[in-house]
């Protein structure tokens, strides 16, 4: 295509990157929050903020299992789904949850959840309808809105695009060690290609590692091709090849007394000593096809798959357990999908995670946003901006400003909808959407300096206000959560501030710029007369 | 690497117009072919030669596969930059027809489909 | 403790890979720096970096090698704001960055 491979990767590295920059942005803000899902959930419930990390988590299981199994016998004798979901680390929270009966034609009916305090063993108010972190969670592969399946396929390519945006930029950024620590301030366009180089270079182990093991976790719906032709039944072959506990079992109406949980406790603790047990649940209890099965965590193994049993429900006879020993091939496997969920992180790891997928946003964010400087800089005085260029500035715009916001607003209106608003959780997505639609509409009118300088205020002023809203309309606030040790919950509304921060130090730099007539123009003629200069 | 502004002379034989049209836009025509093949192509390519890489690799049946699976990302980013390095479509599009075929002929002999 | 241990040998090492540079160097010591101590900051540099990399996957093994990653960044983003905002604070990092790394190691040594 061009003269040169290193020319030709230029051209690939522009066009790749602009064709999906605005998604990617989306993909990876999520993301990043999402690797705070639990932490996210837990903000959004403030009937669990009381809750304190229990003391003893990993003793009082059995006890609390059995509690459990004996509270949804005499609950929901009938229900065709049982779910004792105990406390971890990250959720403090005990549930007994039970399927609800189902709908006519559907497979599955939805939980009904109980939560209890695992410390006083007292039941919980049922806490507000929200999706909270899951919201976020979802958005970042299944987008919203739109089939899930093709939201799947998109997110597959602009991965893939990534993935070899990241690539082709390591191929020509020449100077990748002799600049790693330098940032030109004031520069131009020559800033911004110095934040988006730092920005990347920083976390590029993690950027290439997250961009593929995010496409190993949807690879059996975008090559499908190796299972199908090794195995005659295809992905679902391999599964079960793969997964020994991966039993299906057909339901059946006859009735039979489930088996004694002391004796299926007694299996599990005989195999797995000091097992540190997440989910205990049983498919169709007090039926003759009744299975319980048992998961425990993985730890901080680099392993996704976690350990399971699958017992009988009716004698209580092991069924199938997973295996201990994987093979070299399995463990690679298993490893990338750890690696890309973070699921093993501890605390310390989890803001490393974080911190970098907040330097691959500001690389995707001052990656578009090069490209239109570099346009406009190449302008001559005259001249009329593109259509191209227009759409481009118009698009940064929306999503780099307008996302933050529309987090905001999600907050926001988790803590003052109403609690009994029906279908609340899919209000507050709407109005996550809605502050979004606004922001976009905004940069239709028009996208200069100026309109960045307004909306880095209303994000200042967003941000700020979802720890002061939590604050007025819950029990706790900043300095409680500082002074009880509630972590999670103090980290959420610390970011919130410090984002405001730096949304307020953005406005105040645009401020400058607005008020000086543009240096970037200036410095913009030196590099074409020095251009001139060159051919002559 | 960028769109360039296009001289507008005035005319008004429209065979030439037309020929103007074409030539502003076979820019973006050949950015929409270099993509497609690249997309396409290199889609075609891996899944049938990840396909045959999970039957010939000495290992068990399921990890031969779940080896293939963790290796189609690398296979795909590496055509796909390949396909925007070569300067000739028709170089791509050969290369990338004749090696999926022979692969697939082999998946076919391999599975005694013929 | 050992965390910190890491991630100061870590932040030395990529310390020592700028100060290895001629404008870095002249940035924080206003002096041109000779070939021979430029070599003798990249070896430290290197030796220090392997050091850190060693003792995340001694410990933690796999783990260990996602946490290094995570400290790569956070030592590369710290310097990155040092050298490109505030030259002269450069120093005092340093010295605050060795006593870390003393400290941590000799906790690290005893236990």
């Amino acid at each position: 295509m061009k003269e040169s491979f290193f020319r030709s990767m230029t051209w690939m590295h522009t066009w790749v990157g602009l064709l999906v920059c605005w998604l990617l942005y989306l993909i990876f803000f999520a993301g990043t929050i999402s690797f705070f899902r639990d932490e996210v959930t837990l903000w959004n419930q403030p009937a669990l903020h009381s809750i304190q990390a229990p003391q003893e988590r990993i003793a009082q299981q059995r006890e609390q299992i059995i509690a459990g199994v004996d509270y949804l016998k005499a609950t929901a004798p009938e229900s065709g789904r049982w779910g004792i979901y105990l406390p971890t680390e990250r959720e403090p929270q005990l549930n007994y949850a039970y399927e609800k009966p189902r709908p006519e034609g559907k497979r599955f009916g939805g939980w009904q959840d109980h939560y209890i305090n695992p410390t006083t063993g007292d039941s919980l108010q049922q806490p507000r309808e929200t999706k909270g972190g899951n919201f976020f969670y979802r958005l970042h592969f299944d987008l919203h809105y739109i089939d899930v399946r093709t939201a799947r396929w998109i997110v597959c390519f602009a991965s893939l695009f990534m993935l070899v945006a990241l690539i082709s930029g390591v191929v020509i950024h020449k100077r990748i060690f002799k600049d790693m620590f330098s940032f030109r301030k004031n520069k131009g366009s020559r800033s911004w290609l110095d934040g988006h180089n730092v920005s990347s270079v920083l976390a590029l182990p993690f950027h290439i590692m997250i961009t593929y093991t995010g496409l190993i976790t949807l690879i059996f719906m975008l090559f499908p091709y190796p299972a199908m032709t090794a195995y005659d039944d295809g992905v679902r072959g391999l599964f079960n090849d793969v997964t020994p506990t991966n039993v299906r079992t057909k339901s059946s109406d006859v009735a039979a007394p489930l088996t004694p949980i002391d004796s299926v406790l007694d299996q599990i603790y005989t195999n797995w000593p000091n097992a540190d047990l997440t989910r205990f649940s049983i498919k169709d209890p007090n039926k003759t096809s009744a299975t319980i099965t048992v998961r425990a965590s993985t730890g901080t193994l680099v392993r996704d798959q976690t350990p399971t049993m699958l017992f009988n429900g009716v004698d209580g006879s092991l069924i199938a357990k997973s295996v201990d020993e994987y093979s070299s091939t399995e463990v690679f496997y298993d490893s990338l999908t750890a690696l890309h969920t973070g699921r093993l992180a501890n605390p310390l790891l989890r803001w490393l995670y974080f911190l970098c997928g907040i330097a691959g946003c500001i690389m995707i964010a001052t990656g578009c946003i090069m490209w239109a400087k570099r346009i406009r800089e190449r302008m001559k005085k005259d001249q009329k901006a593109s259509f191209g260029l227009k759409l481009v500035e118009g698009l940064n715009l929306a999503t780099l400003m307008g996302l933050p916001l529309a987090t905001c607003a999600f907050f926001i209106a988790n803590r003052l909808l109403p609690l009994s608003l029906t279908q609340r959780a899919d209000k507050e997505i709407l109005a996550f959407f809605i502050a979004w639609l606004a922001v976009a509409l905004f940069s239709l009118f028009k996208r200069a300096k100026m309109q960045w300088y307004l909306l880095a205020w209303v994000n200042a002023v967003a941000c700020i206000s979802v720890p002061l809203i939590n604050a007025l309309t819950t029990k706790g606030n900043i300095v409680s959560y500082l002074l009880n040790s509630q972590w999670a919950l103090f980290s959420f509304d610390l970011v919130c501030l410090v984002c405001a921060l730096l949304f307020a130090l953005q406005a105040k730099k645009l401020r400058t710029q607005l008020h000086t007539p543009t240096p970037t123009t200036r410095s913009n003629h030196v590099t074409k007369n020095s251009l001139v200069e060159q051919k002559a | 690497m960028y769109a360039q502004p296009v001289n507008k002379v005035p005319t008004r034989n429209p065979l030439l117009k037309l020929k103007m049209a074409c030539k502003a836009n076979v820019y973006a025509l050949c950015v929409v072919a270099r993509f497609s093949a690249a997309i396409v192509g290199g889609y075609i390519f891996t899944a049938v030669f990840t396909s045959l890489l999970s039957l010939i690799l000495p290992l068990k049946k399921s990890d031969a596969v779940l080896l293939s699976i963790s290796l189609t990302i690398l296979v795909y980013s590496c055509v796909f930059i390949w396909a925007f390095a070569v300067k000739s479509l028709k170089t791509i599009w050969i290369t990338i027809l004749l090696t999926s075929s022979a692969c697939g002929l082999s998946i076919a002999l391999l599975k005694g489909w013929l | 403790m050992t965390e910190l241990l890491q991630f100061s040998l870590c932040l030395l090492a990529f310390n020592c890979f700028a100060l290895a540079k001629f404008n870095h160097y002249r940035d924080v010591f206003k002096a041109r720096p000779s070939q021979k101590q430029s070599q003798q900051f990249l070896i430290a540099a290197w030796i220090s970096i392997l050091l850190s990399l060693l003792l995340c996957v001694i410990k933690h093994q796999g783990y260990g090698g996602l946490l290094f990653c995570g400290y790569m960044a956070l030592s590369v983003l710290l310097l990155m704001i040092f050298y490109s905002f505030k030259p002269s604070w450069v120093k005092h990092m340093s010295v605050l960055n060795v006593v870390l790394l003393l400290l941590s190691g000799s906790y690290f040594v005893v236990y």
